[in-house]
């Protein structure tokens, strides 16, 4: 039970850092590509385009992050379940570029 | 919009809720949008919600990460599964789940959470994938450990949660935190942090597959996405200093309201949006 507790901490700090870091540098890609709308409509588009794609990415990368340090543990039943975590994600990602027709 | 989802995420966050069941109603009954796209675009801010709000809970050691990861297999199954039914399923449905959903959840304010303790007898997941935790407990300053129990239930509840979730652009907080509390019955604390924390990856799941569509508005998801950042910071600010109990009161007028306006719009008539 202990050894569980210090591998929960081991986790908690990295993940909350990676977080609020990738939530402030997506909001402040986005918001620029507001800003920058405002007088080069094509530029600050791809940049909004951009800051979105990051907010998608970033609980993504988060559970990257998981199976890196589960790896590091040598927990590799953990390792392998955030491994499937991924792969369900970008498997509906490549699905939605090409089979599946657009929703309206 | 932005001002608009600003107030829907503060909604969201004074509750510990996620945005999307203020902002897909919002877009929808204010600004006249087809549900699909309030759909898609909510979903960026529930993501955005989730991943903002993230880091207190954690670092106060709330969030039971392994639970989480074990979870999330089902919830993005569930969010797949969403993803592929969406375009199939008649607008009028999906106007009627989410009026059913906003009936739950204000059903859900109105009823204090009763921890109900779960029968721990089928303990063999939680054994083996070596569930059992504990958190830290402010008043006492102790660590009150707990049992996880019923992980197959809880899992099956999750792909439900996770399927509501990509078909209504909300973070199925209203179904995850019950399922969770019943369960695998864990404490109301806990359960809400590990709530939160996989929405993020139930949301992602779903928008990543919109946005690889292409079915995700840039222009309207950016500043609901941004005003749900700012709100969520605001609303748990906000959070300790308003009496719980009148707040309380106006959610459940404000979602009963919501749910109407949905189901009647389900119908093919809306009173409340003439402009429309």
């Amino acid at each position: 039970m202990k050894r569980d507790a210090t591998v929960e901490e081991s986790l908690q700090r990295p993940i909350a850092r990676l977080l609020l870091c990738g939530t402030w540098l997506a909001s402040a890609v986005t918001a620029a590509g507001l800003l920058l709308g405002i007088y080069r409509e094509r530029q600050g588009l791809a940049w909004t385009e951009a800051g979105i794609a990051l907010f998608i990415i970033l609980p993504v990368a988060r559970v990257g992050l998981m199976a890196v340090i589960f790896l590091r543990q040598r927990d590799y039943l953990y390792a392998s379940i955030a491994t499937l975590v991924m792969a369900i994600v970008a498997a509906g990602f490549l699905t939605g570029m090409g089979a599946l027709a657009p929703m309206q | 919009m932005f001002i608009a989802s600003f107030v829907a995420s503060a909604l969201g966050g004074v509750l510990g809720m996620a945005s999307g069941i203020f902002v897909v109603p919002i877009l929808v009954i204010a600004f006249g949008l087809d549900i699909r796209e309030a759909i898609a675009a909510s979903l960026v801010s529930v993501i955005a919600c989730s991943c903002g709000s993230a880091a207190p809970f954690l670092k106060e050691r709330l969030t039971h990460v392994r639970l989480a990861i074990v979870l999330e297999t089902a919830t993005t199954l569930g969010a797949l599964t969403g993803v592929f039914f969406i375009g199939r399923i008649p607008t009028a449905y999906l106007y009627g789940l989410f009026a059913l959903i906003l009936a739950l959840s204000a059903r859900q304010m109105l009823v204090r959470r009763v921890v109900v303790v779960a029968a721990t007898d089928a303990q063999g997941w939680a054994d083996r994938l070596r569930l059992h935790s504990s958190f830290p407990d402010r008043a006492t300053r102790q660590d009150v450990p707990y049992q996880v129990g019923r992980v197959p239930l809880g899992l099956v509840v999750m792909y439900g949660a996770g399927l509501m979730s990509a078909l209504l652009g909300i973070g199925s907080g209203v179904l995850k935190i019950p399922a969770m509390d019943m369960a695998l019955g864990l404490p109301i604390k806990v359960s809400s942090a590990t709530s939160n924390f996989m929405i993020g990856v139930t949301a992602a799941a779903s928008a990543g597959a919109y946005f690889a569509r292409g079915d995700i508005n840039i222009r309207i998801a950016a500043p609901v996405a941004l005003g749900s950042v700012v709100g969520a910071l605001a609303g748990t600010r906000v959070l300790f200093n308003v009496p719980a109990d009148k707040l309380r009161v106006l959610f459940v007028v404000v979602l009963s309201l919501l749910a109407i306006q949905m189901l009647v719009s389900s119908c093919g008539i809306s009173w409340l949006a003439g402009a429309r």
